[in-house]
């Protein structure tokens, strides 16, 4: 009976959680897809999402088919789908909000579906409007963006805090939890602390921390290594001589000692943009720590000092910009590690914005400032091939895939896993009584 | 240049000189003592400070060996001397425990000299510590480099043995502008280091415990002094130029390990405290000697005025006495010798008066004899002719009385000449006694020569026995001068006369004028017999003439009128070569003293 009573859903509560990103704007195009791209499906839906293995699944569109070569789409709409405010999904309104994601498209909508054609093939227009900024919003009559997601907003505080009420009108079944109270930039000491008094419920943990939040006893919940941490050049490589410098850094980095001291054995080491689970091929990459041959390309080099730029807020970004350093001088290449912005190489960490390998490495190459890589076909031949021209451009000195965690409180129940780290709670629903 | 003002810069001199000369010897003893006293401060200051550097490193040590002893530490040795080393798991290790310590420098590191986890630089994991084969026991400097900067530490090291393979606790705290202010530091005393960052100085190698270095190349050479000969240094620096801002620096050279130079250690002691005192000292030196000066001054003048007030006195009477008020006496104020001398200077004057009241009595006898021989001279003349005259009547008149009436009427004209004769006598004695008092106007001697010429024009030429050539040789140029035209006229007139008197055969006679800045004058020269030296003594003394029928009266009725104006007469005069009168007359009159006429005498009276 008990046990019964444990594990049967319920309806109620409000759930606590604490957020390192700080939106300034709900906006899903401008501002919250690139700031806070976890909130999304909170608040608004697409068309299309997809699984952990990448598979289309029908959200706001039931049924679509592609004619002309992937050059003519049409999306049957669902019906019976309200926003927030009340006012009818139609597919003049998804084709409005389509429309303001992606001008290069020709939207257009009919009585129940939405067209959209494009005057090259749209190979992977299916997984492009799985992503965050496509997803379908309108301007209520205060001029605040509303969806049609589980969730509506109640109160927004800009980057402070966000507070949600279930949708009960939601098409996909109303949320267990009636609200959802959110606190934005909240660092991560404050955050691991709030949990433990039982004030927040869920918070973001960064990926050094899963080791002693783990050891702690505390409920991590991580995805699959995601985001890319690299060392970014600032500029094309003008010489060879740049070329060979940036080779003898790659060699120079012992990838596997950060790995496991400075993110406490979280994360993998990358070899490539893509982390391998998503890719397949990232083996075919080299990664190894080399010094006699870093060496060799640095001698006989005039210029062999850089100067290394890191994001101050990321408290591991100082420590692995130092043994970036420290590994650096060991080939002879002087690294002077600053936080100003004028800089040979930046250490960013590059998040991964689609399950969809293509998608996702053309995100990786507009966040590192190179080229979005072409694709000729979909097979993973053609996508290694993309990967290693990105590679061979020696922009990017691929260090590590890192996971996003989050810490739960034990009264949270039915926490499903995500694989991309977006935050799902339409079927989360909080214990009666905190064990 | 009065007595008094001689006096008075005499004593000014002696007082000053005497107070400079004190106060140099007092300053410069002064100065040699606050010398010696701000040293032994100076040392009192390093030895405190050296105290509290020793004090730190004690703590330094006492906090290492803490670390040594803690739990987590014993753990991590155990931990490490059964498995490779977690870097992960002691990544913050030190960091935390550094920070719990209040240690700038932690690290640990296993026997072969890995880093297993470091405070300063986290990322340093699995490198190794070069330093720690060489750390000596106790407390020691090192060089630390850190991901971008390089520091100089106080560090001290502890070997953890829970097996045979030790753990190394090697930490410290930064010799950095923190420290620097965190030292207990004696007032005017402060703390810098300089860190050998570069070859050559560089300011910015330099930190401060306190305040700001404005030009701190003005301690470079003391600096590389310090490096070059690796000994403690001393040296006052110039900041600015006020002394108060000057400092006594001490460098102290930093040794590493290896005897390399990490650095200088500076401790400054402020002058400003041993200044200021001086600058008190001398302030108070400059305003009493000052005031002193000034008393002293005043004290002299005062004492000067004492001094020379009967020397004054004296002077002013002795003026007094040379304008001829003889009678003239000085007040004697004190026994001492001014007092002697004021007594002996009345003594003179009363017997000057005495000696000039007996000459005058003489003189007076004197007069009254000449006067009645004179009277005599003048009177018995007629008289002889009378006496005959009237004996010859009473003769004819027994014997032959018919020639009476013709001897009657020859007798009565002889005897009424002889008559007339002495009033003529009598007349001129009346004149001289009645000398009228001078009415001032404006005068013209130039007119009042030309006058006397023209009256005795006719007399000139119409002499008996020989004619008189006169000559007038006036300026043209002679201002006006207030005088009596007519009693000036009837001096030039006696002038004229006696020179006419003295040339009885014919001669030159000229009358010249003149004038200076501040009289003017008149001359009458004869080319006469002249005088001689004793005639020209008594030529102003009423009533003697060396003329054969003179009364005496002319020239002393000259000098009582040029007397009445305030002038002088003088007379030269060469036998057989003629006498020269010169009547000097001021241009400026001033009231002319109410005379009397005492006996030919001319008293002033005020």
């Amino acid at each position: 009976m008990l046990s019964h009573a444990a594990t049967r859903p319920r309806y109620g509560r409000t759930l606590h959680v604490a957020l390192r990103a700080a939106p300034t704007s709900l906006e899903p195009v401008q501002s919250l897809s690139a700031v806070a791209p976890e909130l999304t499906e909170l608040l608004f839906d697409k068309l299309i999402i997809l699984d952990s293995q990448g598979r289309s699944i029908a959200q706001l569109a039931t049924s679509w088919h592609a004619e002309q070569g992937n050059r003519r789409w049409q999306f049957a709409i669902r019906s019976g789908v309200t926003f927030h405010d009340g006012v009818p999904l139609t597919p003049d309104a998804v084709a409005s909000a389509l429309r303001a994601a992606n001008p290069s498209w020709q939207v257009s909508a009919s009585d129940d579906s939405v067209l959209i054609v494009s005057d090259a093939a749209l190979n992977t227009l299916p997984a492009e409007l799985s992503l965050p900024r496509n997803a379908i919003s309108r301007h209520d009559v205060a001029a605040k963006p509303v969806g049609t997601g589980p969730f509506r907003v109640s109160h927004f505080q800009s980057a402070r805090k966000l507070a949600l009420a279930a949708n009960d009108d939601y098409w996909n079944a109303r949320p267990y939890l009636d609200s959802v109270e959110i606190e934005l930039g909240a660092n991560p000491r404050d955050q691991l602390i709030a949990l433990e008094l039982g004030k927040a419920d869920l918070v973001d943990i960064a990926p050094e921390q899963i080791r002693r939040a783990t050891s702690d006893g505390r409920r991590v919940v991580k995805s699959a290594p995601l985001d890319l941490l690299a060392l970014v050049f600032t500029r094309e490589r003008r010489s060879s001589e740049e070329g060979r410098l940036r080779e003898a850094l790659s060699y120079s980095l012992d990838r596997p000692s950060m790995r496991n001291a400075l993110l406490q054995g979280e994360g993998e080491v990358a070899r490539g943009i893509l982390p391998g689970w998503l890719s397949g091929y990232e083996f075919l990459f080299p990664a190894k720590l080399d010094l006699a041959r870093a060496q060799q390309l640095k001698s006989g080099l005039k210029a062999t000092s850089l100067t290394l730029g890191y994001n101050s807020n990321d408290p591991l970004g100082r420590l692995l910009a130092d043994r970036i350093a420290l590994n650096a001088r060991d080939s002879g290449i002087a690294i002077q590690v600053t936080s100003s912005s004028e800089v040979d190489l930046r250490l960013m960490r590059i998040p991964l914005v689609s399950l969809d390998p293509r998608l996702a490495l053309r995100g990786a190459a507009l966040a590192t400032g190179t080229a979005a890589p072409g694709f000729a076909g979909s097979s993973v031949e053609q996508l290694y091939q993309s990967e290693r021209v990105l590679l061979d451009t020696q922009r990017v000195i691929p260090l590590l895939h890192l996971p996003r965690a989050q810490a739960i409180g034990t009264g949270v129940r039915n926490w499903r896993r995500s694989e991309d780290g977006v935050l799902r709670l339409d079927d989360v629903w909080l214990a009666t009584e905190k064990p | 240049m009065s007595f008094r003002k001689k006096l008075l810069m005499v004593f000014a001199l002696t007082v000053f000189f005497a107070v400079a000369i004190v106060s140099l010897v007092v300053s410069s003893m002064a100065r040699r003592a606050f010398q010696q006293a701000d040293d032994e401060r100076t040392a009192a200051l390093v030895a405190q400070f050296r105290s509290e550097f020793n004090r730190r490193g004690a703590d330094v040590t006492r906090r290492i060996e803490s670390i040594a002893s803690s739990d987590a530490v014993t753990r991590m040795a155990l931990s490490l001397s059964n498995n490779a080393p977690d870097y992960g798991a002691y990544l913050n290790e030190a960091k935390s425990i550094a920070d719990s310590q209040q240690l700038d420098f932690l690290e640990f590191t296993d026997s072969q000299g890995t880093i297993i986890s470091s405070a300063q630089s986290p990322a340093r994991f699995g490198y190794k510590e070069p330093a720690i084969a060489t750390v000596p026991a106790g407390l020691f400097l090192k060089k630390e480099e850190l991901s971008d900067s390089v520091a100089i530490g106080m560090f001290a090291t502890k070997t953890v043995r829970v097996s045979d393979k030790p753990l190394y606790v090697i930490g410290g705290r930064r010799l950095d502008p923190g420290f620097l202010a965190s030292l207990e530091l004696p007032a005017g005393m402060r703390v810098l280091l300089y860190q050998n960052i570069e070859s050559v100085f560089t300011p910015k190698a330099l930190s401060v415990s306190s305040g700001t270095l404005a030009s701190p190349e003005k301690i470079s050479t003391l600096i590389e002094k310090a490096q070059r000969t690796g000994q403690e240094t001393t040296e006052i620096i110039h900041w600015t130029t006020d002394p108060a801002d000057d400092e006594r620096l001490l460098a102290i050279p930093l040794r590493g390990q290896s005897n390399e130079s990490l650095g200088v250690l500076l401790v400054g002691s402020s002058r400003r405290t041993y200044v200021d005192l001086e600058r008190r000292i001398r302030s108070a030196a400059l305003l009493v000697g000052g005031a002193g000066i000034i008393v002293a001054i005043l004290l002299s003048g005062w004492i000067a005025s004492r001094v020379t007030r009967p020397v004054e006195r004296l002077a002013s009477a002795a003026r007094q006495v040379a304008e001829g008020n003889w009678d003239t006496q000085v007040q004697a104020t004190s026994s001492d010798e001014l007092g002697e001398l004021a007594d002996s200077f009345n003594r003179m004057t009363r017997e000057l008066v005495e000696q000039k009241e007996q000459l005058v009595q003489t003189e007076r006898v004197a007069a009254w004899r000449e006067l009645a021989r004179r009277l005599a001279h003048e009177l018995k003349n007629p008289l002889f002719p009378l006496q005959l005259t009237v004996e010859n009547l009473l003769r004819a008149r027994q014997q032959s009385p018919e020639l009476f009436e013709e001897i009657f009427r020859e007798s009565s004209a002889t005897l009424l000449a002889e008559i007339s004769n002495l009033k003529a006598i009598i007349s001129r004695f009346s004149e001289f006694s009645k000398m009228p008092q001078p009415q001032f106007q404006l005068v013209n001697l130039n007119e009042s020569a030309r006058a006397v010429a023209r009256l005795f024009q006719a007399q000139f030429q119409t002499r008996e026995r020989g004619s008189i050539e006169c000559n007038l040789e006036l300026d043209d140029q002679i201002p006006e001068v207030p005088a009596d035209p007519d009693l000036l006229h009837r001096a030039i007139s006696n002038l004229v006369l006696n020179a006419m008197d003295a040339m009885p055969d014919g001669g030159h006679l000229t009358i010249r004028t003149g004038h200076d800045a501040h009289s003017v004058s008149i001359e009458v020269a004869d080319t006469g017999t002249g005088l001689t030296p004793e005639e020209c003594e008594r030529l102003f003394t009423p009533y003697y003439t060396s003329k054969q029928h003179g009364t005496g009266l002319g020239l002393a009725i000259v000098q009582s009128v040029v007397s009445d104006h305030a002038g002088k007469i003088t007379a030269e005069s060469t036998p057989g070569h003629g006498t020269t009168f010169r009547i000097r007359l001021p241009l400026k009159r001033e009231l002319p003293p109410r005379t009397i006429q005492t006996s030919g005498m001319f008293r002033q009276i005020s």
